[in-house]
């Protein structure tokens, strides 16, 4: 193992890459937590929420790796891209233009990416607002004796709300550059750094709380964790497809079989991410919409049950949202037709099945079945965390670093960066990371 | 020198924001994000876009620079 990480800096491109890699995160990581100009440093140190009552705002913390409660420049996080691309990503079905540009290629392609761009200054706007706004009523720092954001005119919040959406952008152009010149998916790379910060803090914070057992049966509890999830992230099912001979010209082209691999998670995480952001809406909305000290009866229903993590209704209403949006987004991105369509194209087929429609409709069966192993597997590593709320503390939740969300992403965009510098590697020799 | 920093903070926040937007985009969105597939463009940058990661970089160092500024000038 080390002597491969030798390697990898051995070579002159690889380490130039990494190195690259590394600047950007450490210039990003400066960037999280140099306070927004206009915001009281001492005001917001002095008044950092605990770990359970944080509610609401953990997934959003989260995602921006402690920034949000910073309030830093870069406390937008890099949420208002994701939810930009998920968004694009849904529009492709409802507007024609769009699934036209998508099926485009890779010019369409790169014009549907720059409408996800424009997409998400706006929404870094909007969101920028909704955190000033939320500050400066109290509702993200409860009973804060200073004035977090001292002065709140029109021009100073104006200017705040400017330099956080220009972090956005920045935020954004790193993580281009990383795809780009670097190792890796620039975004979810960040996205990885964020919740990977935050691990020395729970760590430190289950050894202070519980006393050493209890932290060792956690480490061992995240080993069995983490290897049971790529065992799963791994697992396929490969379906044999043949491809006919054919004459083109003088040469003759296919007659080799392959497999068309077919992932047992073929979603990712992404329903995981649309359910935990549709279950934090109402309780978000309502934070906006009343004052802190009004009680209505919509707000306490959504605390007592949906926002509560440790409630049963909460678990379970998350458990079902998840498998939905699993087969919601596969039936989005995996088109069965178009697949069976382009295979009969090229000359290809499944042995013992017609191409054409049998062969999509085989597909379609065999998606459904190995989605649902998929998508309960999902649902628990999700509300995994849920079940561990007393070893952290009272009501720690999603922000605990060892199940749930954080893992799957953390496991899936290591193993893509880890694969990406292995093709790397293989280009000068053959012995990489991966047996 | 507060009024000036703020002012010179508002104009290098939009350039900067203009800028990144110019550049063409290369996350290919969610598709790849999370464990998509590995696409690699091979295609190099142009001249152009060389031009703009330098005039990105100058912008976002004077916006850097306005932020950490503003911050140590206000002292709050």
């Amino acid at each position: 193992m080390l002597s491969v990480i030798r390697s990898a800096l051995a070579t002159p491109d690889l380490r130039k890459k990494i190195l690259f890699t590394l600047m950007i995160v450490v210039l990003y990581r400066v960037g999280a937590v140099t306070p927004a100009p206009g915001v009281s440093y001492e005001a917001v140190q002095a008044c950092q929420p605990d770990q359970g009552e944080q509610g609401v705002f953990s997934l959003l913390n989260l995602f921006s790796g402690g920034a949000l409660l910073q309030l830093s420049i870069f406390s937008t996080g890099i949420m208002p891209y994701i939810t930009a691309s998920i968004i694009v990503q849904l529009l492709t079905v409802v507007i024609p233009r769009f699934e036209e540009l998508k099926k485009e290629g890779q010019a369409g392609q790169n014009k549907l990416t720059q409408y996800t761009r424009y997409l998400t200054i706006a929404l870094a706007v909007l969101q920028a607002t909704g955190v000033i706004a939320l500050a400066t009523r109290g509702g993200m720092f409860a009973n804060c004796p200073q004035d977090v954001i001292p002065d709140s005119s029109v021009g100073s919040t104006a200017l705040i709300v400017l330099t956080m959406t220009a972090g956005t952008a920045v935020m954004m152009w790193m993580g281009e550059l990383i795809t780009e010149r670097g190792i890796g998916n620039g975004m979810s790379l960040l996205i990885f750094l964020n919740i990977a910060a935050r691990i020395p803090i729970e760590g430190e914070i289950i050894l202070s709380n519980q006393g050493g057992a209890v932290f060792a049966v956690v480490c061992v509890f995240v080993l069995a964790i983490i290897s049971s999830v790529v065992f799963v992230e791994q697992g396929q099912r490969r379906i044999p497809v043949q491809y006919a001979k054919r004459m083109v010209g003088r040469r003759m082209y296919g007659g080799t079989s392959t497999y068309l691999p077919i992932k047992v998670n073929q979603a990712g995480v992404i329903p995981v991410i649309f359910a935990s952001s549709l279950l934090y809406l109402p309780d978000l909305i309502s934070r906006l919409v009343t004052p802190e000290t009004e009680t209505s009866w919509f707000k306490r229903v959504m605390a007592e049950y949906v926002t509560n993590q440790s409630n049963w209704v909460h678990i379970a209403i998350y458990f079902a949202l998840i498998i939905f949006f699993t087969y919601f987004y596969i039936s989005i991105t995996f088109n069965v037709d178009d697949r069976a369509e382009d295979m009969k194209k090229y000359g290809g087929f499944i042995p013992g099945i017609r191409p054409g429609r049998p062969t999509a409709e085989y597909l379609h069966f065999v998606l459904n079945r190995i989605t649902l192993p998929g998508s309960i597997y999902l649902g628990i590593v999700a509300i995994l965390p849920n079940f561990f709320l007393d070893l952290t503390g009272e009501g720690n939740n999603q922000n605990f670093p060892f199940g749930g969300t954080a893992v799957l992403i953390m496991v899936g965009v290591a193993l893509d960066t880890v694969k990406q510098i292995e093709s790397q590697l293989m280009q000068r020799n053959y012995e990489g990371f991966l047996r | 020198m507060k009024l000036f920093l703020q002012i010179l903070l508002v104009v290098s926040s939009i350039l900067l924001i203009i800028a990144v937007l110019l550049h063409k985009g290369r996350g290919g969105g969610l598709s790849s994000l999370f464990g998509g597939g590995t696409q690699s463009s091979l295609a190099g940058s142009s001249v152009a876009e060389k031009n703009l990661d330098r005039i990105t970089l100058f912008i976002g160092a004077i916006w850097m620079i306005c932020v950490v500024g503003l911050g140590l000038l206000l002292k709050v």
